[in-house]
């Protein structure tokens, strides 16, 4: 699926909105509505599209798409430009999304590594499979196996391999070890290899 | 070394291999097999992060009024405090049009239901699915929206025809995906997305050409 239909109208939003993020930073701290208005279309895809991977549900990706920004037009007056804009709101996001997780009650990251429920341990590899996935997988087809993922290993998943946040970075984040993160990380790809194959063997079968 | 062992440092494995682990790779199929597709599964996972979704208007306006309502916008915006004269033509169009294109965008996308001959034809500001490019009467309104936005601001009547474009190629292969699979409803969502895009561009290209 092509996503000429997003990236053209960042663009597009981009110079008609009159202000650069700079210059919309500083009118926003100031409480120009037309700045942080310029700030929120500059931003909310990326935003969005992370809550609802992280969340696989539209209605609370919307909702905690609304609360990362607020939180961070409340506190924009403490931006001194550090780190970059968008990163200092990507990790925004992420904490409002994994607060929200929490809430929840959702499991994250199991903190013992040694421990694992049958639902989660993904299945051994048995015998040869003939089903490459290299060169025959599409995006829909991960976004659909991602949102079947249980929700600590699609959280690390989307973390590192979509958002590309280093291992140190999701422990902190996240509250766990580094090799609990990258122990995380394999076995949300085998679980998502077997879903893939899985999905792919059922199409087959079918008349 | 065996597959198990293999198998079991491979957490730690980022995009490395001591000699003894190529070397089993290189005569073992399976674990080979196995690297390739967490490959290939990691690489398309980069692809996704560069594809974005779009959120709702409300959410913007549930922001907007929640700024205002805590006082963090002080002044009023020069568009916002700017009086609109507009046309009867006009004022009504945009959300009318807006609402038209999501409907009829549920209505025909509903899974298992066919479109009926009829429901495809009386909204002209709609492609039917079953046809592979836009309708005549999509592109009329498409030109004549370009029209009023050359009227009063040529200097971006560039930049929404190219939005256009883009925004049909992304129905088109939203189209194309919910036929090839109408029972996923990721890709009726996609396909949704795709016509609150378009509706979306000609509320912004509305929303420029008012005085």
């Amino acid at each position: 699926m092509s996503a000429a239909g997003t990236g053209n109208l960042t663009d597009a939003s981009r110079k008609h909105s009159k202000l650069t993020e700079a210059e919309a930073i500083d009118r926003a701290k100031q409480g120009d509505a037309d700045a942080f208005e310029t700030l929120y279309n500059l931003h909310k895809r990326r935003v969005y599209s992370l809550c609802l991977r992280m969340t696989a549900n539209t209605a609370a990706a919307e909702d905690l798409t609304q609360e990362a920004f607020l939180q961070l037009f409340r506190k924009i007056a403490t931006f001194r430009g550090e780190s970059a804009f968008s990163t200092w709101l990507h990790r925004m996001a992420v904490n409002v999304v994994l607060m929200q997780l929490r809430k929840k009650g959702l499991a994250l990251v199991p903190l013992d590594e040694t421990v694992e429920s049958e639902e989660e341990s993904p299945r051994k590899e048995p015998g040869a499979d003939d089903m490459r996935l290299a060169g025959s997988l599409d995006r829909i087809q991960l976004n659909h196996a991602i949102g079947e993922l249980p929700p600590g290993y699609r959280t690390i998943f989307l973390l590192h391999d979509v958002e590309g946040y280093e291992h140190n970075e999701i422990a902190d984040m996240v509250g766990c070890s580094i090799g609990n993160s990258k122990s995380q990380l394999h076995k949300a790809r085998m679980k998502l290899r077997e879903l893939l194959k899985t999905s792919r063997a059922e199409k087959a079968t079918k008349p | 070394m065996t597959c198990e062992e293999f198998q079991r440092v491979l957490p730690e494995l980022e995009g490395g291999h001591n000699f003894e682990q190529e070397q089993h790779l290189k005569t073992c199929s399976r674990c080979s097999e196995l690297i390739s597709d967490l490959s290939a599964i990691s690489q398309q996972a980069r692809l996704i992060g560069a594809t974005t979704e779009e959120p709702s208007p409300r959410v913007w306006n549930s922001i907007e009024i929640t700024l205002r309502q805590e006082g963090l916008i002080h002044e009023p915006s020069p568009v916002a405090g700017r009086a609109r004269v507009t046309s009867w033509r006009l004022s009504w169009l945009v959300p009318a049009l807006a609402a038209l294109l999501v409907v009829f965008g549920v209505v025909l996308h509903r899974p298992g239901k066919q479109p009926s001959r009829s429901a495809m034809s009386s909204p002209p500001v709609v492609k039917a699915v079953e046809e592979p490019g836009p309708e005549l009467a999509t592109l009329a309104d498409e030109e004549q929206l370009l029209g009023m936005v050359a009227a009063r601001a040529p200097a971006l009547r560039a930049d929404y025809e190219s939005d256009l474009r883009a925004v049909d190629e992304y129905i088109r292969d939203a189209e194309r995906s919910a036929r090839s699979n109408p029972n996923d409803e990721l890709a009726q969502q996609y396909l949704m997305n795709a016509y609150e895009q378009r509706a979306m561009v000609y509320e912004m290209a509305m929303d420029r050409t008012l005085p």
